[in-house]
């Protein structure tokens, strides 16, 4: 089964998505790459139901949990490592049910020595593998990702993918990322969808074949759609 | 960080000898203790009022007031400056109220509610109007100042109301509410003061002083001072002290 959302329509001043269709396959990565203002933090918050749409159908979107990770971490700046985590999880669970799953989370990402830390003692990217770890701690089963990567530098870029993609490998959900940055696409899509300048239309779509994280063994493929994709981005 | 804090203790003790050299030179030079008595022996007063049999009523009940009129105002600031903060309409609604109260001379507030409450009352009334609307004002910015991207997250993680306000709204307004109280009560004891001074209930530092000030017992007037320095002081390390523990978080990195 997969998400799909059916001519879908949503103005502020200016139309930004008019009769947009779009679906994506459960348990997989799709990154959405466009334009900075193409509409794609709007389309997040449509499907993560923050932001009602005009007109048009999300089908397969109800009764699902959601977990979210912000370009910037926010993270509680007054709670630790462990208490921000398990400030979203369900108070239906037993304290110490909440507990174990922040520690879990936490040794996920490597942060073990860090749990009793306060945000400001952690670096950028630290926090940010917080953020993901807390997407992770809540049983959800789509997590939108609004380009958390923006205005990290290329290594801690690549380090972030790799915990997301090691926790993801392990603990499978459908993931939706928008960006404007092609290099994070292609390293953590499994598919690249290509929207265009607001009203926002689908330029092109394409799969990648091989697993995200073990990508350096086929290069040339990558390069190819490397530049067809920065040739639609253009258009 | 030890070499800092040693420095900063040196010029504090400078600062307050200075003080006090200055003091004693003025009693020289004037040689009257109707107008400056000596250091030395306003201390010995000091002394002499903290044992005396009638000193912890009338302290005693000058604290009591502060604390009235500081938890009447606090409770009251929090939750109108909340309110405000939240609110932009009641928060417009409210503003000229606060200017007004904020803008009336103090001595203005004693003289009507001398009219209006029992001596022991009025302290408490100006010191609630002196230290509600600074409350108030703080608590409202400080809402205001909540990072909304935070909220965001908690709404997104489906987080109830309940625990967005007491995990995401007031430990963010908690430092706004500190300095808005620590602020408050400096002004706060001034008021009690000159309200005591003013209304003559039977137990205060106010109803001492002007006692004191009647017979031209000027040791006593500063005696009873110092005294009032050293509570109003005494409650702002209170109040920093709470900071430290409330808002520990901040002291990262």
């Amino acid at each position: 089964m997969s998400l799909q959302i059916n001519n879908l329509s949503k103005s502020f001043k200016t139309p930004v998505f008019r009769d947009f269709s779009i679906s994506f396959p459960e348990d997989s990565i799709t990154c959405v790459l466009g334009p900075s203002g193409c509409g794609k933090t709007t389309l997040l918050n449509m499907i993560g139901g923050i932001l009602p749409a005009d007109e048009g159908s999300l089908e397969g979107f109800e009764h699902k949990v959601f977990s979210y990770v912000f370009q910037e971490p926010r993270l509680l700046p007054w709670k630790t490592v462990t208490e921000n985590i398990e400030f979203v999880l369900n108070r239906e669970l037993h304290a110490g049910e909440r507990k174990k799953q922040a520690a879990r989370l936490i040794r996920q990402v490597e942060l073990e020595g860090f749990a009793g830390y306060y945000p400001a003692q952690l670096s950028g990217g630290m926090r940010q593998r917080v953020s993901i770890a807390r997407a992770f701690a809540v049983p959800s089963d789509i997590i939108l990702m609004d380009e958390p990567l923006k205005g990290l530098d290329v290594a801690l870029k690549k380090n972030l993918i790799k915990w997301f993609l090691d926790i993801w490998k392990s603990d499978r959900r459908t993931v939706i990322f928008v960006t404007h940055d092609v290099d994070e696409a292609l390293l953590l899509g499994d598919r690249i969808v290509v929207l265009s300048r607001a009203p926002a239309a689908i330029i092109s779509q394409i799969s990648i074949p091989s697993l995200p994280g073990n990508r350096d063994t086929d290069r040339d493929l990558l390069k190819t759609i490397k530049e067809k994709l920065i040739n639609d981005l253009e258009k | 960080m030890r070499i800092f804090i040693t420095k900063k203790n040196i010029l504090t003790a400078a600062s307050v000898l200075l003080m006090l050299a200055l003091w004693k030179v003025l009693a020289v030079v004037f040689n009257s203790p109707f107008i400056i008595p000596h250091p030395e022996t306003t201390f010995l007063a000091v002394i002499r009022i903290l044992t005396e049999p009638g000193f912890l009523a009338a302290a005693g009940n000058t604290i009591l007031r502060g604390v009235a009129g500081f938890l009447l105002s606090g409770i009251l600031g929090v939750i109108i400056g909340m309110v405000a903060g939240i609110s932009p309409g009641f928060n417009t609604f409210i503003t000229p109220m606060l200017v007004t109260v904020r803008s009336v001379p103090v001595i203005s507030l004693i003289l009507l509610a001398l009219i209006w409450f029992n001596p022991g009352t009025v302290p408490v009334f100006i010191a609630f109007l002196t230290m509600f609307p600074f409350i108030c004002t703080n608590v409202s910015d400080g809402i205001r100042n909540v990072d909304q991207g935070l909220v965001e997250m908690a709404r997104f993680y489906r987080v109830d109301n309940r625990r967005i306000l007491t995990g995401v709204y007031i430990p963010a307004v908690m430092p706004f509410i500190i300095s808005g109280a620590s602020s408050a009560m400096g002004i706060g004891w001034r008021a009690i003061i000159i309200g005591e001074v003013l209304s003559q209930p039977v137990y205060g530092i106010g109803t001492r002083m002007q006692t004191a000030q009647t017979f031209l017992n000027v040791e006593a007037v500063i005696a009873w001072t110092l005294i009032a320095v050293l509570i109003s002081f005494a409650f702002e390390k209170l109040i920093r002290w709470g900071e430290v523990n409330i808002i520990q978080w901040k002291a990262g990195s």
